[in-house]
């Protein structure tokens, strides 16, 4: 009776997303699949010939990493700093972090070009302080698609956090530390396995919108700095290859699932 | 079974099928309402509204019809021109000669009737049949030169394509990526200026990737390409003709370079998706963009220049076109079916050279 | 570590609030001078006033669809376990990791031309299967640290499921609920990829226009048209607040 009464919620969504959306992608996907006549995975294989795919696909996971990484560290102080704010004042922190979200990805990252420009604030700011003698190349380098990918994907991971830490009762710490954990340890023995979730969450969304960003990693790079999802859209848009583009879209999803696994194990 | 949560479930279900379905409702109300004719142009985004002035408006006017305008990039637009391809929705397409080629060549075009077209005669020889498959005609030619900054000694002393290679430009030279028409001219250029055989431009290509520590950047999007000129970032670029009028508005002081090895043209055509149910009134909204007067008009505005030969802008506007005998017999041309057959390679080698470290 | 998480965040907004005052003809910061004439400018084009009709509409439907679909999901995958329950989450992850382009293409190849639905339709059931994510996944989180026996509770003093659900569960998640509201509708107004096949002649989304407007011209409309599309997002952002006190949930 439960189980029947749960399948039943289940149903309308998983009908939905197994017509509407796998049935298409996979028809599209297998047709990249599909050699002489029979089915086989070797395209992945033989993708990683090629040794531009190999440096591609090892500057996406190094960028895509490292943002979800900084993205971790830098928001649990930010998340756990932002729960202990009162109700009103939250709901204005919480605005601010989502406005980022509502500007439109052009705009945000022809704002970066602005900003890391050679006349940019970040320039200015390096010599001012004496750093620098004369304008740096920030832009169109690994740096800049990183800095732009952070801004994008953090506020998805500060949500998460602090969606998952405010149902943390909030004596937890204080008990913690009266049973003689240091900060550290408690965070790592305490908060850190009851918010799992919420890092399993955010670092997935955070990792997956830097692998399949395509207006950030295109603009801030520029074609030095090829990101898989660029190499993509080249092929579909350029190339007319859409069999290639598929397996790169199989590649993405099998990354992203297997970054998924590793976070879940992390957070154990 | 529990009928009251099957209830609520439905209820859900059908709520929002209720909601999705209220914008088709919609839209096909407003279609219903459109009694005449009505004609879909597949273009580029430039200059929509003096478009609209001078060929849109003057022909939804003469042939009391209605004209929908889709924009896009041309690789957006072929792609749904082929997904499309059994029940086409646009009537008229303009792309470059060779995208159509491309598209002629998946079986998307049919033939215009090129006898029905009164202004053909004083079209250019070059751009009456491009393609040789009556599947297209050129509308307008466009060419890629040097824009440079007339300030920076390093810059303003820039005459030819073989400048580009100047070591005092490290670090402020732009040039443009493959993935876009200028860059495919810039690859031409370059393969010609160093003595390449214009059948594989492998000579452009190394010559390129030997300078690619000097770039600031390949651009992709000519917004990006204004916006770096804007910042001082880069110096020199090639730029294709239609996006003069926008540099001149960023204040810099910049100045239109004809190159010593000269200049590439690069047509945009017209053509007919195959199966287009309109061909009639297209071919003569097509007859109508061809005619000298509105050819003239939109050479005056600085949108196209005119692929009529007796256009006649004013004196002016000469600045900023590609027009007289002079100018027009200098063009270089890509051939178009070797852009077709070659162009993956290249973007492959390109990436290859470009992308790797 | 806040402050520079808000700092950070909000930097690069403050150069588009600020260009969108410009009163540049190109877009250059900071402004030579200061104007509203392209704040004003922005509602003059006709593609953005049809597209952003078309970006609401569609945003509404799709995340209310993926909100009936999928907080049903959310409850049962937290109050019943289920074999098979990773394989669902699996499954429902899927639409946020597939490449937005491909699911785009393959929407227009095989759905689109293979059922012959018009375009806004095609978009709405495109932006929902990318929302139902967001929506299980946040709901989600709200109901996991909802004790299970409370509707245990209320269905053992006499409730039916039904009552319990909407007397007890629904008002303690409602600010999940609202919170993936907010989120998906955001997601879906400012969606581009799937949108980018999926548009035709005369339906285009907004995003999608800023975009083509960005490949030709370069001047501070997209900063004015940034500018406004995010006071408008705040705006629906307090008014929620305001209705529900969605800010405890957030």
């Amino acid at each position: 009776m439960h189980r029947r009464l749960a399948w039943l919620l289940l149903a309308p969504a998983l009908l939905f997303i197994a017509l509407l959306f796998m049935a298409p992608v996979l028809a599209l996907l297998a047709g990249a699949f599909r050699i002489d006549g029979a089915w086989a995975l070797s395209p992945l294989i033989t993708f990683f010939d090629e040794p531009l795919h190999r440096e591609v696909y090892w500057r996406t996971l190094r960028i895509a990493g490292l943002a979800t990484l900084t993205s971790a560290l830098v928001c649990y102080p930010a998340a756990l700093a932002m729960v202990r704010v009162p109700p009103p004042w939250r709901g204005l922190l919480t605005g601010l972090v989502i406005l980022p979200l509502m500007v439109s990805p052009i705009a945000r990252t022809y704002s970066w070009i602005v900003l890391l420009g050679r006349n940019g604030f970040f320039n200015a700011l390096l010599q001012g302080l004496g750093l620098s003698d004369e304008p740096l190349k920030l832009l169109f380098t690994e740096g800049a698609v990183f800095v732009g990918l952070l801004q994008l994907m953090m506020p998805l991971m500060l949500l998460s956090l602090v969606s998952a830490l405010e149902n943390l009762p909030a004596d937890v710490l204080a008990a913690a530390a009266t049973l003689g954990a240091n900060r550290w340890q408690a965070f790592a023995k305490v908060v850190l396995p009851l918010t799992q979730e919420g890092l399993i969450v955010g670092g997935t969304l955070v990792f997956t919108g830097c692998v399949t960003a395509y207006i950030t990693p295109a603009l801030l790079g520029g074609p030095q700095v090829l990101m898989l999802e660029t190499l993509l859209y080249q092929k579909v848009n350029v190339m007319s290859d859409p069999a290639s583009a598929s397996v790169i879209a199989v590649l993405l999803l099998v990354t992203t699932l297997m970054v998924n696994q590793l976070l879940k194990r992390v957070s154990k | 079974m529990n009928s009251p949560l099957l209830a609520r479930v439905g209820l859900a279900f059908v709520l929002g099928s209720v909601l999705g379905a209220l914008p088709l409702v919609a839209q096909s109300q407003s279609q219903s309402q459109s009694q005449s004719r009505s004609l879909v142009v597949s273009t580029y985004g430039f200059n929509g509204d003096l478009l609209k002035k001078h060929v849109y408006d003057p022909f939804k006017a003469q042939c009391k019809c209605d004209l929908v305008i889709e924009t896009g990039n041309v690789a957006e637009r072929l792609a749904k021109l082929e997904a499309r391809r059994a029940n086409p929705v646009v009537d008229l397409i303009q792309m470059p000669d060779f995208t159509a080629l491309e598209a002629s060549n998946k079986g998307l075009l049919q033939p215009i009737a090129l006898a029905k077209l009164k202004n053909l005669g004083e079209v250019y020889d070059f751009g009456r049949d491009p393609l040789r498959n009556q599947q297209a005609v050129a509308n307008t030619v466009y060419l890629v030169g040097l824009v440079v900054r007339s300030d920076k000694p390093a810059s303003a002393s820039v005459t030819s394509w073989k400048d580009l290679w100047r070591p005092e430009l490290k670090g402020h030279l732009m040039l443009a990526n493959i993935t876009g028409n200028q860059g495919l001219a810039t690859l031409f250029m370059a393969d010609k200026a160093w003595g390449g055989l214009a059948t594989d431009l492998s000579t452009g290509i190394g010559k390129i990737a030997a300078i690619k520590g000097n770039v600031v950047t390949f651009y992709t999007q000519t917004a990006q390409m204004t916006a770096l000129f804007a910042q001082d970032e880069a110096w020199v670029a090639p730029v294709g003709r239609f996006a003069w009028p926008n540099l001149k508005k960023t204040g810099k002081p910049l100045k239109w370079v004809v190159p010593k090895e000269g200049q590439l043209g690069v047509m945009n055509v017209l053509a007919i998706p195959k199966g287009a149910k309109n061909a009639d009134l297209t071919e003569q909204l097509i007859d109508f963009w061809l005619s000298r007067d509105v050819q003239t008009a939109l050479a005056n505005d600085l949108v196209d220049s005119p692929i009529n030969r007796n256009a006649r802008p004013r004196a002016d506007a000469l600045d900023g076109l590609t027009f007289g005998a002079e100018q027009i017999d200098s063009l270089t041309f890509m051939k178009p079916d070797m852009v077709v057959r070659e162009r993956a390679g290249w973007v492959n080698q390109w990436n290859r050279m470009i992308s790797t470290r | 570590m806040l402050v520079l998480a808000l700092v950070f965040l909000l930097g690069p907004f403050i150069v588009v609030f600020v260009a969108g005052f410009s009163g540049d003809d190109t877009l250059r910061f900071p402004p030579q001078q200061f104007s509203l004439r392209w704040l004003i400018q922005v509602f003059t084009v006709e593609a953005f006033q049809r597209s952003f009709v078309t970006s609401i509409v569609v945003a509404l439907g799709s995340t209310l669809l993926a909100l009936a679909l999928g907080v049903p999901v959310a409850y049962a995958l937290s109050r019943f376990r289920l074999p098979g329950a990773e394989a669902v989450r699996l499954l429902l992850t899927l639409p946020l990791i597939v490449p937005g382009i491909i699911v785009g293409l393959a929407l227009l190849n095989h759905g689109v031309l293979a059922l012959n639905l018009p375009v806004t339709l095609s978009l709405l059931i495109g932006h929902t299967t990318l929302l139902i994510p967001y929506a299980v996944r946040v709901v989600s989180s709200s109901l996991a640290n909802l004790r299970v026996d409370i509707d245990d509770a209320a269905v053992t003093l006499g409730a039916t499921r039904l009552q319990a659900f909407f007397k007890v569960v629904l008002p303690n998640i409602r600010g999940g609920v609202a919170a993936a509201f907010v989120l998906a509708f955001i997601t879906s107004f400012n969606q581009v990829p799937v949108s980018l096949f999926l548009t035709g002649p005369g339906v285009s989304t907004l995003p999608i226009e800023m975009m083509a407007y960005m490949e030709t011209s370069y001047d501070p409309s997209i900063a004015a048209l940034s500018t406004l599309l995010v006071v408008f997002t705040i705006v629906l952002v307090a008014g929620t607040e305001k209705l529900l006190g969605i800010s405890k949930y957030l």
